[in-house]
């Protein structure tokens, strides 16, 4: 909804842009990836969005060869980066966008498109550096500028209870949900600033109390990037950085039920956020708005209980891995070790819902950098063909999913039958989700009733 | 090693403790997670992988055949529908 509306007043004012009768039905349309463009049903594109993802995992069945299968998650290639002089330049470019986004937002015009705040927030931090994060590497952990601050703070006065892990980020996480679509963040300039700075003073107390560990363990925001982070194909070795294959980092990834439970909730928080725009939402929740049920409860309602239907749906899976396996893993132990495997998903469809808000808006950040006063509100017209990109991002993240659990399958079980037969259940899970998020991608985007 | 559930009498790996369903599972992982086999051992590892492999063969076939399906059923919807 945020990019529908952000992208839809862009095009509306950029008349004197020359294509700006294409922008306006495109930044109209921003949602409606019906794909209507290639003139093939919704039902049928989602069909063979659910048939990609398990031929696919048909397909990962024929490398069976574990050396080949362990060489390919295992290449890396070091590269040698000067790491000091560059972290020095990202937290100074933290502080600094830090000071543009509350000057630019409190003193530059009310309008979301002309805004610095809007702007960076939304398309240069939520959008741009969290696809930075997935592509390259969690560029956030050196940017932030709470960490920036938090360093010149002593250490944490006290320490968090070991049993917490990362609970306390998940409920977060879910908050951080909640907030972005029932509140008005993404068009009151005032109000975001003052969420930017309410945020980072709670992220400097958390630091002064709990030390590091603030950023590690509670800060939603830091975990989203690390968890994102994952995916990049860079990773850190002992000895700086390494390139390897996308996704290959998640194959060893060691996680907790917390770290499992935080996955989940960021590929429902997405797929909610998405799910919250879609017409047929409008006409699900009317009738229980009618009913007196107030917006914020059921939008609360919906945002638990679907979190909670994701995270039994996922538990399931793995407790049938050990029926069809077979295995004596313990069920919690199963899908610890495949969890990371969903990470693709969640960043492909980021990716989906993103990148043309992103780049179209992207002419428009960077006048906010050079004029944080007074942005252009400039936009770049994605051609229409741009729609199906989308729909190969969804595809993508799936198919490397299903490749990331079929390394982690090799090697986790010691018979390579057994380590395909684990797979039965979170396979069709994922064909599962990848026809609902198809279908979300494919609605038009409508404001969420009641809010 | 992983948390496991597994009942008593299940095949155990006398090397780390692990249990395993089958006794051919228990084999094949003796022969990838351990060195210094016995005889025995290896043998059972030889065994348990040529069997794998055999049903390995015939899950392909049958993924093979899956994916024809699919492939012609996907382009008999596509030229029926568009």
């Amino acid at each position: 909804m945020r990019r529908a509306r952000l992208l839809g007043r862009t095009a509306g004012l950029s008349g004197l842009l020359a294509l700006s009768g294409t922008a306006l039905a495109h930044g109209a349309s921003l949602g409606g990836r019906d794909a209507s463009a290639a003139d093939v049903p919704t039902w049928l594109v989602l069909l063979t969005g659910g048939a990609v993802v398990g031929a696919s995992f048909l397909l990962a069945s024929f490398a069976t060869d574990r050396a080949f299968v362990r060489a390919l998650h295992e290449w890396r290639y070091p590269i040698t980066l000067p790491r000091a002089p560059l972290a020095w330049l990202g937290r100074a470019l933290g502080l600094a966008a830090l000071a543009v986004v509350v000057v630019g937002g409190l003193l530059g015009p009310d309008d979301p498109t002309q805004n610095a705040a809007i702007l960076f927030v939304w398309v240069g931090w939520w959008a741009g550096l969290v696809m930075v994060a997935y592509l390259a590497g969690d560029v956030w952990h050196t940017v932030d500028p709470a960490r920036t601050v938090a360093r010149a703070l002593p250490d944490g006065r006290w320490t968090l209870p070991a049993g917490v892990g990362a609970w306390p980020s998940v409920a977060a996480l879910l908050a951080l949900v909640f907030v972005e679509v029932v509140s008005p963040l993404a068009d009151d300039p005032t109000l975001l600033v003052a969420a930017v700075g309410g945020y980072l003073l709670l992220s400097l107390a958390g630091a002064a109390a709990v030390g590091a560990d603030w950023f590690e363990r509670v800060d939603p925001v830091a975990r989203v990037f690390r968890t994102y982070g994952r995916v990049a194909p860079l990773r850190r070795t002992e000895d700086g950085l390494a390139l390897c294959l996308p996704g290959a980092a998640l194959v060893d990834a060691t996680l907790s039920d917390g770290d499992v439970a935080f996955v989940i909730a960021l590929l429902w928080g997405t797929t909610f956020d998405g799910l919250v725009a879609t017409p047929g939402w409008a006409d699900a929740a009317a009738p229980v708005l009618d009913a007196g049920v107030p917006a914020r409860a059921l939008y609360l309602g919906t945002l638990v209980a679907g979190f909670l239907a994701f995270y039994a749906a996922y538990r399931g899976a793995a407790r049938a891995t050990r029926r069809t396996a077979p295995t004596y893993a313990a069920a919690g132990a199963v899908a610890r070790r495949f969890a990371a495997s969903l990470l693709p998903i969640a960043a492909g469809y980021h990716l989906a819902h993103y990148l043309d808000y992103f780049l179209g808006l992207s002419p428009s950040l960077a006048s906010a950098a050079v004029a944080p006063l007074s942005p252009e509100p400039l936009v770049l017209v994605v051609p229409g063909w741009f729609e199906v990109v989308a729909l190969f991002a969804v595809l993508l993240g799936h198919v490397l999913a299903v490749a990331v659990a079929h390394a982690v399958a090799f090697d986790t079980f010691p018979g390579r039958m057994q380590a395909v037969r684990s797979q039965y259940p979170l396979t069709a899970v994922m064909v599962c989700y990848t026809v609902v998020s198809l279908w979300i991608v494919s609605q038009p985007s409508a404001t969420p009733p009641g809010l | 090693m992983i948390d496991q559930h597994a009942p008593d009498d299940a095949p155990t790996c006398d090397r780390c403790g692990d249990a395993f369903p089958t006794a051919d599972l228990l084999a094949l992982h003796r022969g990838h997670a351990h060195d210094a086999l016995s005889e025995d051992e290896r043998a059972a590892f030889e065994a348990a992988r040529e069997a794998d492999t055999e049903s390995l063969r015939l899950f392909r076939l049958q993924a093979l055949g899956a994916l024809v399906l699919l492939y012609f059923g996907f382009l008999m919807a596509y030229a029926v529908v568009t």
